[in-house]
């Protein structure tokens, strides 16, 4: 009966974890503890495409050597309901970018959110509802 | 002992659940410090809607919210060919070693165009037949309901080709039921995002319930005896009439695909955090 028991949960538990591999996108690749801050990011392409639109700026490090970065964010769909479009973000706009990086250390990550220059704030469809 | 094992064992498929859930949505998970919430889409705003009235006979005309993704059935076992077939299918189309066809924006077919990005649904009556739209790809699929038959022998010598959407017909169940019956699909495409395969042979039967003016439901069910072992249910979904008729461009560009993959996906080392080297 237990061994029954055991393997009807086992079977459950097997499954409900296999729910991931089958949703969207997962960001499984990125620190998602905490936000990378980088001020004063240039922006240098903005990909509004699918399936996720990305972003690709330049920031400087620690020692003022330029960085450059590629943030991805939601799908064109997902970010035009909450306010983004193709043109929200163009090169040469002067950012302050929240990132979650990727866990091999590389500059590329999941945007929380960028704030424009007049401190409007383009939140991630995804990430973009955490305080950071 | 054994009710402490049991009530252990229930704790722990409940969190699993839990966490399977939170990490399976493209949505912020409830965690301390999160602020304001994601507003919802237009497909949860319609579902306050009501149902609108009686639903027009048959009529589905014009244009519909769906849901991201479909509500998946249970799957049959496969028949040892079918197997084979599964085991060279590696999904994901965010991976630089999978060969979805998906990840450099191959047609999607038929019913993968049913299975997968199902956020919008259009019908528009023809002439002779009715054209079902589907916003993801922007795809259009004839369905003649002029009483002719389907092809028969698609694929094989003398017989018509095989296509990205196969060959459909359709014919209406009582007043708002519009059944369509396809075949003749190109077998290199997948049934759903998972990678599950199909024949050339495959026989798929859509039924669309308009249950009253402002809700669409329906249940695609497949036969293709070559690959699975009883026919079954691949998905079912619900639809919203879309007061207001306002689709979304949402189209698989391959050039942006692939520099998505180059710019993204493979310097932040995603196929390695899923275990796929």
């Amino acid at each position: 009966m237990r061994t029954k028991i055991v393997s009807s949960f086992a079977l459950v538990a097997f499954l409900l974890l296999s729910i991931p591999l089958f949703a969207h996108h997962g960001n499984t690749a990125y620190d998602t503890s905490k936000a990378v801050v980088l001020k004063g990011a240039t922006v240098t392409k903005f990909v509004w495409g699918n399936p996720h639109t990305f972003l690709m700026f330049d920031a400087k490090d620690d020692k003022g050597n330029v960085v450059h970065w590629a943030g991805e964010a939601g799908s064109p769909s997902s970010l035009g309901l909450i306010g983004w479009t193709k043109d929200s973000v163009q090169p040469g706009d002067v950012v302050t970018v929240y990132i979650y990086q990727s866990k091999t250390g590389r500059p590329v990550g999941r945007l929380n959110r960028i704030v424009m220059a007049d401190g409007t704030a383009l939140k991630d469809s995804a990430l973009g509802y955490r305080e950071q | 002992m054994k009710n402490y094992f049991v009530v252990s064992a229930a704790i722990l498929t409940t969190a699993l659940i839990l966490s399977s859930l939170a990490l399976a949505q493209d949505t912020p998970t409830s965690r301390p410090g999160q602020v304001d919430q994601r507003p919802p889409s237009t497909y949860q705003k319609l579902a306050d809607a009501g149902p609108g009235g009686p639903a027009p006979v048959h009529d589905l005309n014009g244009f519909w919210n769906g849901p991201l993704e479909p509500k998946f059935g249970d799957m049959p076992s496969l028949t040892p060919l079918g197997q084979s077939k599964f085991k060279l299918n590696v999904p994901d189309p965010f991976s630089a070693h999978s060969n979805d066809p998906w990840r450099t924006c191959d047609p999607f077919g038929f019913p993968r165009s049913a299975t997968n990005e199902t956020r919008g649904l259009a019908f528009a009556t023809m002439p002779q037949g009715i054209a079902i739209m589907t916003q993801y790809e922007k795809i259009w699929r004839m369905v003649w309901m002029d009483g002719r038959e389907l092809p028969k022998n698609v694929g094989t010598r003398g017989g018509a080709s095989s296509r990205w959407y196969g060959y459909s017909v359709g014919h209406w169940d009582g007043d708002n039921t519009l059944v369509v019956e396809t075949t003749g699909v190109d077998d290199k495409t997948w049934i759903d995002r998972r990678g599950y395969p199909h024949s050339v042979d495959m026989h798929v039967e859509e039924r669309y319930t308009r249950v009253d003016h402002n809700d669409l439901e329906l249940t695609v069910k497949i036969d293709d005896p070559k690959m699975y072992t009883k026919p079954f249910v691949v998905v079912t979904n619900k639809f919203k009439f879309t007061p207001q008729q306002l689709e979304d461009e949402q189209l698989c560009v391959p050039s942006e695909a692939i520099d998505y993959l180059n710019t993204i996906a493979i310097p932040a080392g995603q196929d390695e955090a899923v275990g796929q080297k």
